[in-house]
């Protein structure tokens, strides 16, 4: 098959993209644009082992520089697109070039929110998404200095674990009354505070920030509720909103995100989308989903490039992550949004455990600290759909892998 | 000069189990894949999790942390996040024991 192709946004799901086009033997054009100056990286290291100082940038890259070059991948790193014409097919880049392109792949994944907090725009108020970011916050890394991270999402639990571990005074500001309550719940959510209380970080819940401030560099950061905290730099982790701006007048449905069928196409001739960025329908969970976790990119950019070459490959993965947070290796499967009931094989206070997320009698989702085998051997009770006995899933001396039918295995 | 040592007895493992045995000091990890062993580095190259306490699925062994995925026998990283392969060390069964050239 020969034409071009062009992948916007050299993240994970692009660069995995662009190497699955070569690796199904794709001899045309490939264009991988990307508005960052570095190669595909993973950014997971960027909230711990890169932050912490503990490995070079070069561990996180998703391959080798030399690797585009020798796979004839065109790139442009450094240099955003601009628009994108979906009747001519054209897509423009920031420099003046403009490319005609069979197939545009679109995974410009997400940025973080900024909410219009007075003094968002002092020195020292940062941001976490790029490895620019993160290499201006590792020169505030001074033990004995004082952080404030605002969100106890995954990204600012991991920083505030990760600036202790480097020897700082950190303090987080989070408007619920625990960490990650949203998406674990009070029982989980409950046994990451303790964590983090325990490795000495000041949490202040239920308060959010009223300003933050300081003369030209941040001071202190003043709450809702009254109280002043004096700092020397701030990490806010608020999370992020996909990037569809390059996609408006294009014809491509945008809500919460690009919208896209299980085949990761917009519905729109030649485009398609993958990663942080794109809200696909998902088969099992039979609704749209957006997923802004690492596997999701890897996995997905490449199905969405062997289905512009024409293959009608269904993207069905159950959805993983994991988080790392001083010892501890915390990891998620499923998808959920509400449940009847958590059943816990393990032991919460011991934070060695492995969680299900049951609704209706189906397992939706499993969280684990610390049992990440059991949480593998979950995936396909989570991906059958199908009422478990929730006496088993408790039951240490139940094999997990036993309780799906072979049936309902694949 | 590395020099086969005696890990366990040759019908310690069962078909698709692992184990981690200490040979001179470096934790090895050994898998039984439908009788034949091989022996690799029990520490992920990635960050440093024990591979023994991941699922082993025919040759692949999967890391319980990240899910980075070697091959068992070459040490190859099959998937990352993991970048660097895992050492891989020689095995064979001498009478009744299974032995690690560690
Ligand atoms: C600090 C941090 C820690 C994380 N830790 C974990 C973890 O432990 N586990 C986990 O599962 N996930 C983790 N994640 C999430 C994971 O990194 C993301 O899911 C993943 O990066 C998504 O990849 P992507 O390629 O879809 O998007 P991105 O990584 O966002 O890449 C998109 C790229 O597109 C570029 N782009 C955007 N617009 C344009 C344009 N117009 N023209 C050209 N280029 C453009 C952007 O600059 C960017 O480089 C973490 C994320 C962060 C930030
Ligand atoms: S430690 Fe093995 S994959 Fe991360």
């Amino acid at each position: 098959m020969s034409g071009t192709f062009v992948i916007v946004g050299a993240g994970l799901s692009g660069g995995a993209a662009a190497a699955a086009l070569r690796e199904e033997g794709f001899d045309g054009r490939v264009v991988l644009i990307g508005a960052e100056p570095q190669p595909p990286y993973e950014r997971p290291p960027l909230s711990k082992e890169y932050l912490r100082g503990e490995v070079p940038f070069e561990q996180a890259l998703v391959q080798d520089p030399r690797f585009y070059a020798e796979n004839g991948i065109e790139t442009r790193f450094g240099v955003p697109a601009t628009c994108v014409d979906s009747v001519e097919k054209i897509i423009e880049l920031d420099d003046g070039e403009r490319v005609i392109y069979d197939g545009l792949l679109i995974a410009t994944g997400g940025r973080n929110r900024r909410p219009s907090i007075p003094g968002m725009d002092l020195e020292g108020v940062y941001g976490l998404r790029t490895v620019a970011n993160c290499d201006r916050i590792r020169q505030e890394i001074v033990p004995g200095r004082r952080a404030v991270v605002v969100g106890m999402g995954f990204i600012g639990s991991e920083v505030a674990a990760s600036l202790r571990q480097s020897g700082l005074e950190v303090v987080v500001v989070d408007r619920n009354k625990m960490p990650l309550r949203r998406v674990l719940g009070d029982e989980v959510g409950r046994v990451i505070e303790e964590i983090h209380r325990d490795n000495g970080t000041t949490m202040v819940f239920e308060d959010t920030v009223a300003a933050f401030e300081g003369d030209g560099h941040v001071e202190r950061v003043r709450t809702t509720r009254g109280r002043d905290i004096e700092c020397d730099f701030v990490v806010v982790g608020l999370g992020i909103e996909p990037v569809i701006g390059l996609l408006a007048g294009t014809g491509v449905k945008l809500d919460n995100g690009v919208v896209v069928d299980e085949h990761c196409w917009t519905g729109v001739d030649g485009i398609y989308a993958a990663g942080d960025v794109a809200n696909y329908y998902h088969p099992v969970f039979r609704r749209r989903i957006r997923v802004e976790h690492w596997q999701n990119a890897l996995k997905q950019g490449p199905v969405a490039a062997r289905n512009m070459l024409g293959k009608s490959e269904a993207y069905a993965e159950v959805p993983w992550f994991w988080s790392d947070q001083y010892e501890y290796n915390l990891q998620y499967a499923g998808f959920h949004t509400e449940w009847d009931e958590l059943v816990v094989r393990g032991s919460l206070r011991e934070r060695d455990f492995i969680a299900f997320y049951r609704k209706n009698g189906r397992v939706l989702a499993a969280v684990t600290i610390g049992r990440g085998r059991d949480l593998r051997r979950s995936m396909p009770l989570i991906k059958a759909q199908r009422p478990v006995d929730p006496g088993k899933l408790q039951d240490p001396e139940v094999e997990l892998r036993t309780l799906v039918g072979a049936a309902d295995a694949r | 000069m590395a020099e086969f040592v005696v890990v366990a007895g040759a019908d310690a493992l069962g078909e698709g189990e692992m184990r981690v045995f200490d040979v001179g000091g470096t934790r090895i990890a050994v898998a039984n894949v439908a009788g034949t062993f091989y022996a690799f580095d029990d520490t992920c190259t990635h960050v440093g999790c024990s591979l023994a306490e991941g699922d082993l699925e025919e040759k692949t062994v999967i890391c319980p942390c990240h899910g980075s995925e070697f091959d068992v026998a070459s040490g190859a990283v099959l998937q990352g996040p993991a970048r660097r392969p895992v050492k891989t060390y020689e095995t064979r069964v001498e009478g009744d024991s299974l032995e690690v050239k560690g």
